[in-house]
């Protein structure tokens, strides 16, 4: 070889070395293959476009817009969900961690049932939860008539004025059916906990009472405030309890700003409402950093459990008390409505026929979440980078919005670009996926967490290539996950509201849609058939959302 | 033709600033077992994974039965290198059962009958239906090392394979797995922080430390005659002295006293050298030439280590030495000693 060409083949050789050198870098010495990157990549922008579009259109709404309604609609939108999200927050918080702490502390008696019924309000999604309570103390409601024939009340209170249209109605729901996350959070904290801290305490001179508040309460601390932020974000995204019970915060307000096509509006509001709800994520990224205690483990030695001594009635009292309102009562006003549905042939073939709406757009939903999923989950976590952190992140774009925003993106931008598919129930199931891809995610991620990287590794030097160990080793591994995965997509799916709402074709009505319908109009016989159905599926992914916490 | 070989390979990890392996060259012999035997975070284990192919060299080219698998032109990717691994904690695929797991990466047309000839080899019959999480520690060890051995590699690499076996087992299995090597005749390396694992199971052994080979050569010689005071300090318990070579050029003159010392590389008369001494080579004898005063001992069972301090010309040092356990020596006692020279070692002066 002469001298010139190599001195060429040297340079060409460096410049090669230098941008793999930097490419190398940024995947600390593990680059993906290109293709795994490209789908991955790809699938988190899909994740993220309608949102970015939403942010777009509201900016380029003109000013006279955003003065508008900052001076009319902005401050009691922003009253109406803080003081919601507040109230709600903090009763949850009240409910949720005594009930953990007495059902995992005390001699509560049948406290092993009570740890996964007291959970169970979770499979009543909150709308369902209010239609139940308008049939119950709505203005036909069963406690209306009770009291309207009872002449001692009439005669000294007056006729029924309780309004369950009303900030306290929509309070009380959403209490109910969702402090179950905190219950369920602050369980795990306190199953985690050390007796060692205890007797510490205890060895230093501390009254049990000095104990909880000074020792318990500070090291569940993480647990109760991961709790309140998913209660918090929960309240702030909710269009169906709210919207049912008639009440008016951000999302119910996009959703009727859209209705009636002032979309630039609608987009104002939401901007708002994605900022509310960083701010709420943000301060759950801090704390998160904050509180990482470290419990040792290798001495774990499990709690005691206090005597509840002459408490035991009234503790025993309050938990089924809780239990009755947020799981039987529902139940049964949905068992009851049922049986009249039934016998006035509410089931027919409509029903039938929004049943398999339903199943049509959750199910394929759920399956291309499950497809989707993998490729995402395996670069995070085979391929950690910079990169692959940002791909994740952006795929939770959806998820930690609520759903009239995702909706509204999409709307956007389907109208706008891609009008063949405007229109068409495949919009709904785009939805579900941008909504709920990070919850397959999340199942598949905690399967493939338990695959040592050395199983890798050991198939790779048994001669396989990175791409089929995915198929000969990863998949048959993860398998669990991804179907785990795939029912809480589906379960999530059936229960949406907003986004189907907003995005359906005409004529094209789910169980979820015909509930907020019927139940809008009163025509609770045929609400409850679909709901007691929807409660039924959501049964299918329980013990795995139990025992993830 | 040495099976594997490592001609100045360096390597620094993103984000650090002292390579984990500096020019570091090594060669291995065809059917031979070799230990790379180091502290944790020495370079062993990356050492390990350079050959392996999951990480990159820096610098330096890597071969395997003499082709070139890794240098600054080249980089073949571990599903081609040909090699076997056991992993520290076996890594066996926790969807496939005994028998799966060994053929996994086998391609022969006759793959049944191999699979079976490695089960009988590695003493697994009868678990062929066995899934990983239904095996005992020592059981996992023994597939993971069928399921590299079962492709014939040229080269079986095993990291830390015992650290994960407490001591009984342990010791059951370094014999069993170093029978198992010699049976099908590969090439191993292992990689070991344990001394005692690298001595009972090593044609050779290499000391590695900060990246770079501190010495090469068999377990007798690296025990009997270390080169540095790292290897003497970190394979065994030692005593490191000053001393000056004698006039008869095969011992030492120290501060506690004139010591044989027949492995001096042949230092000149006068010249001064550092030695080490392990306390196997204190022997107790009333007519001894070392004098000393116990200070203080520690009964181990298998022996008991004293230290002693010996005077010398107002001169007092401190060495470590080893009795029968049968002996009973108190804090103050007199004894005498003398020296075998098998382990004395004049070392680099460093």
């Amino acid at each position: 070889m002469s001298e010139k060409t190599n001195t060429g083949s040297n340079i060409r050789n460096n410049n090669h070395v230098s941008f793999s050198g930097f490419w190398l870098k940024i995947w600390r010495g593990n680059p993906p293959g290109p293709l795994l990157l490209f789908i991955s990549t790809i699938i988190a922008l899909l994740m993220t476009i309608p949102i970015l579009y939403v942010v777009r259109q509201s900016i380029g709404a003109s000013s006279s817009s955003w003065a508008r309604l900052f001076n009319q609609r902005v401050p009691e939108l922003l009253w109406n969900t803080l003081s919601l999200t507040f109230a709600v927050t903090a009763a949850t918080l009240l409910i949720g961690v005594s009930l953990a702490w007495i059902v995992h502390r005390t001699d509560l008696p049948g406290r092993k049932h009570w740890k996964w019924l007291l959970a169970t309000p979770l499979l009543i999604p909150p709308y369902i939860g209010a239609v139940t309570y308008i049939i119950i103390f709505g203005r036909s409601g069963w406690v209306r008539d009770l009291w309207n024939s009872n002449s001692f009340f009439v005669s000294n209170f007056g006729n029924y004025s309780l309004n369950i249209y009303s900030f306290l109605g929509v309070f009380f729901v959403l209490t109910m059916f969702t402090y179950p996350y905190i219950f369920l959070i602050v369980s795990a904290g306190i199953k985690k906990m050390n007796r060692n801290y205890e007797e510490a305490a205890k060895s230093l001179g501390l009254s049990s009472f000095q104990t909880f508040l000074k020792v318990n309460i500070p090291l569940l601390r993480p647990a109760i405030g991961a709790g309140a932020i998913l209660v918090a974000l929960y309240v702030l995204s909710d269009f169906g309890a709210i919207a049912t019970l008639r009440y008016v915060t951000f999302t119910a307000a996009i959703y009727f700003q859209r209705a009636s096509f002032d979309m630039a509006s609608a987009s104002i509001l939401s901007i708002l409402l994605i900022i509310i709800t960083m701010v709420i994520l943000s301060i759950e990224s801090r704390t998160k950093k904050k509180s990482k205690y470290t419990q040792s483990s290798n001495s774990f030695k499990k709690p005691s459990i206090l005597k509840l001594g002459k408490w035991k009635y009234p503790a025993l009292i309050y938990t089924s008390l809780v239990f009755f309102v947020s799981v039987i009562l529902p139940l049964l006003v949905l068992i009851y409505w049922t049986r009249i549905g039934i016998s006035m042939g509410a089931i027919d073939n409509r029903f039938f026929g929004f049943a398999f709406n339903s199943l049509k757009v959750s199910s394929i939903a759920a399956l291309v979440s499950m497809l989707l999923a993998i490729p995402v989950v395996y670069i995070k976590s085979r391929n950690p980078s910079i990169i692959s952190s940002v791909i994740e992140k952006l795929s939770y774009m959806g998820y930690a919005l609520p759903g009239v925003i995702v909706a509204l993106g999409m709307i956007f931008v389907f109208n706008n670009h891609i009008q063949f598919i405007y229109g068409t129930y495949f919009m709904i199931i785009l939805a579900f996926i941008i909504r709920f891809l990070p919850q397959s995610m999340q199942a598949i991620d905690s399967s493939l967490s338990q695959l040592s990287i050395r199983v890798d590794e050991a198939a790779r030097v048994l001669g396989y290539p990175p791409w089929m160990i995915m198929f000969k080793v990863i998949l048959p591994n993860i398998i669990p996950g991804v179907l785990a995965g795939g029912a809480l997509v589906f379960v999530s799916a059936i229960k949406e509201l907003p986004a189907t709402l907003m995005l359906r074709p005409p004529g094209f009505d789910t169980l979820a849609v015909r509930i907020y319908f019927e139940a809008n109009e009163a025509i609770y016989y045929l609400a409850a058939p679909a709901a007691l159905l929807i409660v039924l599926v959501s049964v299918i992914p329980l013990k795995y959302m139990l025992s993830k916490y | 033709m040495s099976a594997i070989e490592l001609r100045n390979v360096t390597k620094t990890y993103l984000g650090t600033t002292t390579p984990a392996v500096n020019n570091l060259s090594l060669s291995i012999e065809e059917g031979s077992i070799t230990t790379l035997l180091g502290p944790s975070g020495c370079g062993k284990s990356t050492t390990l994974r350079l050959i392996a192919g999951f990480e990159r060299a820096d610098a330096g080219s890597i071969l395997l039965g003499g082709k070139v698998m890794s240098d600054t032109n080249k980089w073949i990717p571990p599903e081609k290198r040909g090699i076997g691994m056991v992993f520290q904690d076996y890594a066996l695929f926790p969807h496939l059962n005994v028998f799966k797991n060994i053929g996994f990466g086998y391609k022969g047309n006759d793959k049944s009958r191999r699979i079976k000839e490695i089960i009988n080899l590695v003493n697994l019959d009868g678990f062929e239906k066995r899934f990983p999480n239904e095996l005992s520690g020592g059981q996992q060890q023994r597939v993971a090392l069928g399921r590299a051995l079962a492709n014939r590699p040229l080269v079986v690499l095993l990291d830390e394979p015992f650290s994960n076996l407490d001591a009984d087992l342990r010791v059951q299995m370094r014999i069993e797995v170093q029978q198992i090597i010699r049976e099908a005749g590969a090439t191993a390396i292992f990689v070991s922080h344990d001394q005692k694992d690298a001595l009972a199971i090593s044609d050779k052994i290499v000391v590695i430390n900060n990246g770079a080979v501190q010495q090469i050569g068999s377990p007798r010689v690296i025990y009997q005659f270390p080169n540095n005071e790292f290897v003497a300090k970190f394979v065994g318990q030692t005593n490191i002295l000053k001393g000056i070579i004698g006039k008869d050029q095969i011992s030492a003159i120290t501060d506690i006293g004139q010591i044989p010392c027949y492995h001096n590389h042949g230092h000149a008369p006068g010249t001064e050298v550092t030695i080490s001494i392990r306390p196997d080579s204190f022997e107790l004898d009333r007519s001894g030439s070392i004098e000393g005063t116990v200070l203080s001992h520690t009964y181990t069972g298998e022996s008991i280590d004293v230290k002693v301090s010996v005077e010398n010309s107002g001169n007092k040092t401190s060495i470590l030495a080893h009795m029968h356990p049968e002996k009973i020596v108190q804090a103050g006692d007199k004894v005498r000693f003398r020296v075998l020279p098998n382990f004395v070692a004049v070392i680099k002066n460093e």
